[in-house]
């Protein structure tokens, strides 16, 4: 086989261009039952009495009351009901189902359904503390005590969200003693195990399908797991397919979001500017239940010292509970939370004691063997300083910089550095995940991929494949990769974290090696693989001590942009990139994961407003919550980078998250630059450099 | 049950007009937002729907003498390119919505519609837009500034239609058009600017101005424009602090979603005093 990095064809592209491929939303089933969520009012509440309409005949309602396990949604921390019982948390929260026949009938259901409620005083803000981290390396401690000079930055940032093309949607089936959950989804067994928790019942009794996925970005991690639930106890009780399918409305106002964030640095400054030592807070709003913030927290607090090498560290961390809306996964997981603080902090560190930002940068860039923020080791080679070159040449950033640093010029540049961690943080791959995967090989000599892995147009299916038949040596057409269905795959783990090439492709390349070792024509043949952690890998899950992640991706990012100052607005004038994922499977994938992360990191920065009043999303739809159109995207100049990882295939890490994780940032100094004043929110939107250029 | 009817002509639509109280369909690019329905669900409307986007008779664009007669249901792709259009309206026209709604919108829908953020507001505010407005009775022309009377509302009588648009002709030699929304296609409007002036021999013999999505309807104040009118151009500079109060009074933004209050206005004196220049340098 020639290069893997050529490019072929997507597998999922024809059937979505054809317009033939299924979705959620699509499907009907026969006696199949429309259901509708009846939600909270109040941000806090309890419930005092609930008063139903008399019922159709054919229509139901569901509630707390039919769950016959756990009345608990299965993720990480144990706080989120499937329906509330009692109290509400946050507007929007579930309370119960209205299922039926005919969608007009249903919302009439719920339309007339009085909640009598007895509201009481909500928390909002960084008050109410439910999870804590800290670590530390070396001796931050003393070397503040006897520091000179310590500079500070607060940094903040906003909600964003999801906007995946599809909305959230489930089926919930009960057949012969098995309920069947088919949906959009990035994790079928994270909704298996949801399931079978909240229904009480055994592994063998439920069966998680996913359906073609019309996008996801992290939204369709855990939150479905909630509606699956949902769906499967409404369809336990009335023994009819339950299709609950949301508007994008209602989407927007009550799925998970990314955390807003609060970032606090103390630096002590050497007496040859370095920095010495750190000091980091991190504030994280989970909204009203806990799910896995407290991973996000660490996956952030990890981030502290962004791609630099700091020798005396202290970082620690909180998720506060609000009576909002619960936030949860979003591409890059609490990174692009600190990388944008740390790379503002860093500049504007440069800048107060007065040294060439760009100057200071190199000095702390990491290199192969330093220790990480949290005590391992960059063991694999790190070619960050031929990556900021060729970033730099291509961009012509130093002249431009200088240029555009004249008052007066509101043109701006700016440059961010970003690493990312690839796989589940820690040993989660090895004490929580442990994947398996199987290739199967029918006698017509056809190989099926067996993996829970899922495409959501991020290309797993061909890359998937294309390994599978790159290590074989067969034609790609000769391996198959279906959605997945827990019933015939075993538990590859979630389609998250940057771990799908990296590790259950790794997993896919020893399979494909194994069989072809066994390889006899016209025979069945099953093969198996399982994780097994580097020995060197290293980790401490309470301190944060150790390897931290098996392997890193690395990226440089260039924007350049031209501020009105007669309407403040940002055009974006220049986008350039470049990568170090080890290596690309295929090359057209990879940059449609970049030009899109790169897009939606941008727009995370400057124009993606999203403000929650009172407990209530204000942007509710696509037309307030803005996220940029094609009209908005200009072309950009991304180079990948060839650095090979000796444990993935084809010697790939991570992708899929990476290029999101340095927009913010760098269109954030791009505008700092242009207006010449310090940035330290985002998004950067032209109401905010209003301020910052009219008042200083 | 609501009925749908589909004239073949314009005479027809008036018949059916006359007999009832009907909604008016355009291009639907507004209503079907506003009636909207969860998904799977017919959209609520409450009357009857007239169906007026088909009639042929309401498609066009004609110079005649110094105006431009534009039927109300030319779309605004149509106005985006043809030739008879003043350019400030087809600038407009080309940064409102994206191509797929563009070639159903209709001009009669977005004055129908009377949001303070209707794009091409401000610029038919700037060429005293006439208004004709027919019913099977009869037929009226009102100036768009007194048509429109607040967000949604209109001035409209039973059985009536928004026949055609005239705008009257204007001799500009300074043109000015801004639209700001929060992004490059598919926005509404935080502000909008239309302005356009007339210089000649160092003289400001016209100036006009319209301020879209600051105030419940589009702000245009002619007194404002009589007093600039007749001043050297080389002088305009030293009105504009006194020009910019004028405005001041009249534009009153709001803090909502999609910006704030104080934006808004800090941009509305940014553009007077950006266009101001431009009449300065046209003397
Ligand atoms: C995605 C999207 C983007 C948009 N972007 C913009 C934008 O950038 N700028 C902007 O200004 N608007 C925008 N709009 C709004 C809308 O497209 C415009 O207002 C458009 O001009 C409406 O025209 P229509 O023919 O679709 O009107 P319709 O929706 O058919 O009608 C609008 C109103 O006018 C009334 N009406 C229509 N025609 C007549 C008539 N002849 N006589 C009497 N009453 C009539 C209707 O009864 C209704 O109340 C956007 C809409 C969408 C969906």
């Amino acid at each position: 086989m020639s290069d893997i990095s050529k490019s072929i064809p997507k597998s999922d592209s024809a059937g979505k261009i054809a317009g033939e491929t299924i979705y959620i939303g699509d499907m009907v089933l026969d006696d199949m039952l429309h259901a509708m969520t009846l939600r909270s009012v109040h941000a806090k509440a309890r419930i005092k009495s609930i008063r139903l309409p008399e019922m159709p005949e054919g229509y139901f309602i569901v509630d707390h009351r039919d769950i016959p396990g756990d009345n608990c949604v299965n993720i990480i921390f144990d706080d989120m009901p499937v329906f509330a019982d009692g109290k509400v948390n946050y507007i929007g929260e579930p309370i119960l189902l209205a299922a039926g026949p005919k969608r007009k009938k249903v919302k009439e259901i719920i339309d007339s359904i009085e909640v009598e409620y007895e509201p009481s005083e909500p928390v909002f803000g960084y008050s109410k503390s439910v999870v804590h981290h800290e670590f530390e390396k070396g001796d931050a401690a003393s070397v503040f005590c006897k520091a000179e000079r310590i500079i500070k930055g607060s940094y903040s940032t906003g909600y964003q969200e999801h906007i995946y093309m599809e909305p959230q949607g489930v089926i919930g089936l009960y057949e012969d003693n098995k309920t069947t959950v088919i949906g959009s989804m990035q994790c079928p067994y994270y909704i298996k195990n949801a399931v079978v928790r909240t229904l009480g019942t055994g592994q063998e009794n439920v069966r998680v399908i996913q359906a073609a996925t019309g996008g996801a970005f992290g939204g369709k991690e855990e939150f479905p797991s909630l509606m699956g639930c949902q769906a499967a106890v409404a369809a336990n009780k009335t023994g009819k397919p339950i299709k609950l399918i949301y508007e994008r409305t209602e989407d927007i106002e009550t799925t998970t979001k990314r955390h807003p964030s609060r970032i606090d640095f103390e630096a002590a400054a050497g007496e040859d500017g370095s920095i010495e030592a750190l000091r980091v807070r991190v504030f994280l709003d989970s909204g009203a239940y806990i799910g896995l913030s407290g991973v996000v927290l660490q996956r952030a607090m990890i981030a502290a010292s962004g791609v630099y090498t700091i020798s005396n560290l202290s970082v620690s961390g909180d998720v506060y509970e609000t009576n909002t809306v619960p936030n949860g996964a979003f591409r890059g997981f609490g990174a692009p939370q600190m990388f944008f603080a740390i790379e503002m902090f860093i500049h504007h560190f440069a800048i107060e004691t007065g040294q060439d930002p760009l100057a200071l940068r190199k000095r702390h860039l990491a290199s192969m063997g330093d220790p990480t923020s949290t005590g391992g080791t960059f063991r694999d080679p790190i070619i960050m300083g031929d990556m900021i070159q060729k970033a730099i040449d291509m961009s012509g950033y130093d002249e431009k910089i200088a240029e555009y640093s004249k008052p007066g010029d509101h043109r701006g540049i700016g440059m961010s550095w970003v690493l990312h961690g690839c796989g589940f943080t820690g040993s989660g791959e090895q004490k929580h995940i442990k994947a398996v995967v199987r290739l199967r090989k029918e006698k017509d000599d056809m190989v099926t991929i067996l993996a829970a892995n899922t495409e959501m147009g991020q290309g797993a299916m061909t890359t998937l494949r294309k390994i599978a038949a790159g290590v074989l040596g067969i034609p790609i057409e000769k391996v198959i990769y279906n959605n997945p269905d827990t019933d015939l795959v075993p538990d590859s783990g979630p389609t998250v974290a940057s771990r799908t090439v990296m590790i259950v492709g790794g997993l896919i390349a020893r399979a494909a090696r194994q069989l072809k070792e066994k390889w006899v024509p016209g025979k069945e043949i099953l093969v198996e693989e399982r994780y097994r952690q580097p020995d060197y890998i290293e980790w401490d899950e309470d301190k944060l001590r150790g390897d931290a992640y098996p392997a890193y991706s690395w990226g440089v990012n260039v924007v350049e942009v031209e501020v009105s100052p007669v309407t403040y607005e940002v055009d974006l004038k220049g986008i350039w990139a470049v990568y170090d994922i080890g290596k690309a499977i295929d090359e057209r994938i990879i940059i449609g994961q970049a030009e899109g992360g790169l897009s939606q990191g941008i727009s995370y920065g400057m124009t993606e407003v999203m403000e929650c009043r009172e407990g209530r999303i204000q942007q509710r739809n696509m037309t307030d919550y803005i996220i940029p159109t094609a009209g908005d995207c200009i072309p950009m100049e991304i180079v990948i980078m060839d650095n090979p990882y000796p444990l993935g295939p084809y010697g790939a890490k991570g992708a899929g998250e990476l290029p999101l994780v340095g927009g913010a940032p760098a269109v954030a100094l791009a505008i700092e630059n242009a207006i010449g004043k310090r940035i330290d929110r985002i998004p950067a939107t032209p109401e905010y450099i209003m301020e910052l250029m009219e008042n200083g | 049950m609501v009925r749908s009817y589909i004239p073949k002509s314009y005479g027809e639509a008036l018949d059916i007009l006359s007999k009832g109280d009907l909604t008016i369909m355009a291009g639907g690019t507004d209503l079907m937002v506003k009636k909207r329905n969860r998904a799977g669900l017919l959209p609520s409307f409450q009357k009857d729907v007239l169906f007026l986007s088909g009639i042929k008779e309401l498609s066009y664009i004609n110079k005649e003498n110094s105006s431009v007669r534009i039927g109300s249901m030319t779309t605004l792709e149509e106005i985006l390119y043809s030739k008879q259009i003043p350019s400030l309206l087809r600038e407009a026209a080309a940064i409102m919505a994206s191509p797929g709604i563009r070639h159903t919108a209709t001009l009669g829908g977005n004055i129908g519609n009377a949001s303070p953020a209707g794009d091409t507001l401000p610029v038919l505010y700037l060429y005293n837009a006439m208004i004709i407005i027919e019913s099977k009775r009869q037929t009226r022309e009102v100036p768009i500034e007194e048509f429109i009377t607040g967000p949604g509302r209109t001035t409209f009588g039973p059985g009536e239609l928004i026949k055609e648009i005239v705008l009257e002709e204007a001799k500009f030699n300074v043109l000015y058009y801004k639209k700001i929304g929060g992004r490059k296609t598919d926005a509404i409007s935080k502000v909008s600017f239309a302005a356009g002036a007339f210089a000649r021999n160092g003289i400001v013999e016209d100036i006009r101005m319209a301020f879209g999505a600051v105030s419940p309807r589009v702000a245009r104040d002619r007194g404002i424009e009589d007093s600039i009118k007749g001043t050297p151009a080389a002088g305009i500079l030293d009105l504009a602090e006194e020009i910019r109060n004028g405005y001041g009074n009249i534009i009153n933004p709001i803090d909502d979603q999609r910006s704030n209050a104080k934006y808004r206005k800090k941009c509305c004196m940014n553009m007077i005093d950006d266009f101001l220049g431009k009449v300065f340098a046209e003397q």
